[in-house]
């Protein structure tokens, strides 16, 4: 097992393991292991999905749940094959190991582009099995039986056996080595509205989360962590958190590097959370914080404007001469922007629970990526990976946090140390100071342009603290990828050059919702509008004119990654958006539109934002409207999609106004949703979401609604005649209703 | 420790508890009663919403002795069957994603309907603007309230 990971890596990773290729290992296993059974309760063709004797069907989801939807578009694409109504479906976390590998890596918005053909053979492997049983009990040909609606009927005598019926014959049945899968014009349940699996579960309080496991014998940690990363404990004096009721002990455990920078910590463990809360506010604890000595936001933000003007330290061409080009004189520009970090703060703040008992260990809560958790375990632990089981759970959202182990580690120091089980509870306070941050990030762009203000030469240098930096401190190439800035740069500009550079400082970051393309876009978007608008040309017909008529062309990142974009999908998003925003019609007094597009080219996805606002003072605004649109190709679920390009815009909209981290003397300034900002109820703009109709394989959304949102919006802000360069825009004194 | 007597969900529960301890977490680490949620401790996200006495509040900031007495109603006790106007309003416009933060949504809404059942554009706002959702499903409960408000002015 590998400790340090790309997260690319991981994705691409996750999609192939989720591919073809696990039928073909997993199945004939698990189909004669259930046609020997001999109590004949049930049918499981696949470690995908059971069939029970009372026609409920299993469908056992390894992608984790954390309210992207995979719960429901998974099962639909199994019903679809089945031929069941999608109520007798169960929803199931797929037991962890029982796919193998990479199984329940879940992030990259790849889920259901990795699954989506896997899930309709599972489906369609039952359907062919229970076909062929029915048949042999009627003593005759396949031919004459289908399957609908959870039945296997004969076509010629108007018998019918349920599913229920037959799991005892299929189980017998030879697992057949291809099926066929059904033409998207005879879709039932794929593309049609779907209300959420578990929707009557969460209005009446029965969901479970991470939060929610209750293990006999379990007991509540708190725990003080040293405020600033790398730190130590000097000494702490816990006898006044001893006195509380509830308390059980305290103890305490060092801390850990990369990848995963596990803080020292003193916990408090107690019979109930709040004792645990509680008591750790009485302990009284000296750290060691010289570590932190001088790491502030502040000084960072001039380092990497400082930095951006010299010469990136990794240089990516892109196709042309770009990059030895330097620009400057009449016809060009160059500017600088900036975004700060940024945290998860996902609503269900981090938890976690884990048992250490006879050299084994049980672990209990929500993981996105539980293979690389388990091998950090078992490195702590010193013990088989073999020996941990890992119980995954619903997470109230994600975002990347549960990308992450530091929790899980965190967690399993302390069970080592206890004969109980232990749920780690974080309150707010710990979950926004010790996140795992989106980088702070600088950009600097430039472009030239022809006589008739095409551009000729475009640069991009990225500036980032690398998470590649803090992962693997040792790494040799930091720029992972450049997300929408590098090969896969959408514009026909015949020069393109990126070059990246990180700038260290010494706090732990990672993955957050959208992460590199968010960093990206939203520099690109503004630099492409303000060209237009310095050209004086109208930015949405001069983003088209270096789209349309433009040939899918291949983003070639390495020589076993590559990935198409289609120049014509993105200009679909793009005019979609203008026009339901009306963006051909004139505006009225102090309204102003901006509008942004990009490709989130690893999802496979190409989405727009175009946003009207209304002026009302020299730095104040209201958002009128926002629109949404998108292409993700064949849409499974086209609610629960809808439901994630708002969720994506709010996220967006929560950074582009108002959240930001702020770092003195390497400590964490905010601490709960007082301070650090996110967006509520009364700032909700209106919203449209429009999917632009397709039937182009399929690919994700989870985090394709965020990048274009700020771009979009300070376009606008543009339009009006103040450009913003950096976010969150409260910084510079914006205000919004 | 002192005990209490709690009324939830029309259900009595004698609890043994500190005086200050939040009913938040009598009824999630003491009854099990996981449907009411924790975001924050400090009445700064409203995940933790219950009614007390019909008056939405947050029940990581009210402590189990000022409960003496009051009649509770977490999520758990809308209605099992969803016959509850706000929790068919939720059906209705499939609100959730994640579906952590909904308990506080759904009962902050019904307390909100309870003292008011034509709350303005204003109200809603001032009340809703308490409780977070991350996964960002506003525009869903704005439309849901609508439809609860028609179904409860129509039931
Ligand atoms: S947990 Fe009570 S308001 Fe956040
Ligand atoms: S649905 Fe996830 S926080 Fe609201």
């Amino acid at each position: 097992m590998k400790h340090s990971v790309n997260r690319r890596h991981f994705l691409k990773l996750s999609s192939f393991t989720g591919g073809g290729l696990m039928l073909g290992l997993v199945l004939p296993e698990w189909a004669k292991a259930t046609g020997s059974a001999a109590d004949c309760e049930s049918f499981k063709p696949s470690a995908y999905l059971c069939i029970n004797k009372d026609n409920t069907v299993i469908v056992y989801v390894a992608k984790q749940e954390i309210g992207q939807g995979v719960n429901t578009s998974l099962p639909m694409l199994v019903a679809e094959e089945l031929e069941c109504d999608l109520k007798s479906i169960k929803v199931e976390i797929a037991p962890y190991g029982s796919l193998g590998q990479g199984a329940h890596d879940t992030g990259g918005s790849q889920s259901v582009m990795g699954l989506f053909d896997p899930m309709r053979k599972a489906g369609a492997t039952a359907r062919t099995m229970l076909i062929a049983a029915a048949a042999k009990r009627w003593n005759t040909g396949v031919e004459v039986c289908t399957a609908e609606k959870g039945k296997v009927v004969n076509n010629k005598t108007g018998a019918s056996l349920s599913f229920g019926e037959l799991v005892c014959d299929a189980a017998k049945e030879e697992v057949p080595k291809e099926v066929l899968l059904k033409n998207v014009k005879d879709f039932k349940v794929i593309g049609k509205g779907q209300k959420k699996n578990n929707l009557k579960d969460i209005l009446t309080g029965k969901v479970q989360y991470g939060i929610d496991v209750k293990v006999p014998g379990m007991v509540y940690a708190a725990v003080a962590r040293c405020p600033v990363m790398g730190g130590k404990l000097v000494s702490v004096d816990d006898s006044e958190a001893l006195k509380i009721p509830g308390v059980v002990k305290v103890l305490r455990y060092e801390g850990t590097g990369a990848p995963m920078h596990v803080r020292a910590g003193v916990a408090v463990v107690a019979t109930n959370s709040w004792a645990a809360l509680r008591a750790r506010k009485a302990l009284k604890i000296v750290w060691d914080e010289s570590k932190g000595k001088g790491v502030n936001t502040a000084q960072l933000e001039k380092d990497m404007a400082a930095r951006a003007k010299q010469k990136p330290a990794e240089a990516i061409p892109v196709k042309g001469n770009a990059a030895d080009t330097i620009i400057a004189g009449p016809n060009s520009m160059v500017a600088e922007y900036s975004a700060p970090f940024v945290a998860h703060a996902t609503l269900e703040p981090v938890n976690f629970t884990a048992q250490v008992k006879d050299g084994k260990c049980e672990l209990w809560g929500g993981l996105q990526l539980p293979d690389w958790t388990v091998g950090l375990v078992a490195q702590e632990l010193q013990i088989k990976s073999s020996d941990i089981k890992v119980n995954l759970t619903l997470s109230g959202g994600g975002f990347g946090r549960r990308l992450h182990s530091d929790f899980a580690l965190e967690a399993v120091k302390l069970a080592k140390q206890l004969d109980h089980p232990v749920k780690v509870i974080w309150d707010r306070t710990d979950d926004i100071r010790f996140d795992v941050f989106r980088p702070a990030n600088h950009h600097r762009l430039a472009a030239k342009w022809d006589a008739q203000g095409r551009i000729t030469h475009w640069q991009h240098h990225v500036l980032t603290t690398s998470i590649t930096r803090v992962q693997r401190p040792d790494a040799k190439q930091l720029s992972e990828n450049l997300g929408g800035a590098s090969q896969d740069f959408w514009y026909d500009i015949p020069n393109v050059y990126a070059g990246y550079s990180n700038v260290d400082f010494s706090i732990n970051r990672g993955w957050v919702r959208g992460v590199e393309f968010v960093v990206n876009v939203f520099p690109l978007e503004s630099f492409v509008d303000e060209v237009a608008r310095k050209l004086k040309k109208d930015p949405l017909q001069y983003r088209l004119s270096m789209l349309e008529g433009r040939k899918p062309f291949e983003a070639k990142f390495n020589d076993n990654w590559k990935e198409t974009i289609d120049p014509e999908r993105m200009a679909g998003v793009l005019k979609l958006a203008a026009d339901k925003i009306g963006w051909h019609k004139p505006a009225a007094k102090n309204i102003y539109r901006g509008i942004a597009c990009h490709c989130y080219t690893t999802a496979k996805a190409y989405a727009a934002h175009a946003v009207e606002i209304e002026i009302k003072g020299p730095k104040q605004f209201i958002i009128k409207k926002i629109v949404a649109t998108i292409d993700c190709g064949l849409v499974i679920d086209p609610d629960g999609l809808k439901n994630q390009m708002e969720g994506g815009t709010v996220f967006a909209l929560s950074q582009a106004l108002k959240s930001e981290i702020h770092i003195q003397d390497g400590k964490v300034v905010e601490d709960g949703f007082f301070n650090y900002g996110v967006l509520r109820y009364n700032e909700m703009p209106a919203i449209e979401v429009h999917v632009v109709p397709s039937e182009a394989s399929p690919g994700g959304a989870g985090e394709v609604g965020l990048p274009t949102l700020a771009p979009a919006l300070c376009n606008a802000l543009a339009a009006a005649g103040n450009r913003p360069r950096r976010l969150p825009l409260q910084k510079d004194g914006y205000s919004w209703s | 420790m002192p005990k209490h007597q709690l009324n939830i969900n029309e259900q009595v529960f004698t609890v043994e508890a500190e005086d200050d301890m939040p009913l938040l977490w009598v009824l999630r680490d003491v009854l099990n009663m996981t449907g009411t949620k924790y975001g924050c401790g400090v009445a700064s996200c409203g995940a933790c919403t219950v009614l007390l006495n019909e008056t939405a509040v947050r029940s990581c900031a009210t402590t189990i002795k000022s409960c003496a007495g009051a009649k509770i109603t977490t999520i758990e006790g809308l209605s099992d069957a969803l016959l509850h106007p706000v929790q068919q309003a939720w059906e209705e416009v499939n609100v959730p994603q994640c579906g952590y933060c909904q308990a506080g949504q759904v009962m902050s809404v019904a307390g909100m309907l309870k003292r008011n059942k034509q709350p303005s554009k204003e109200t809603i706002e001032a009340v809703m603007s308490q409780v977070i959702c991350r996964c960002g499903t506003y525009d869903r409960i704005r439309r849901a309230i609508d439809i609860a408000v028609a179904k409860v002015n129509n039931p």
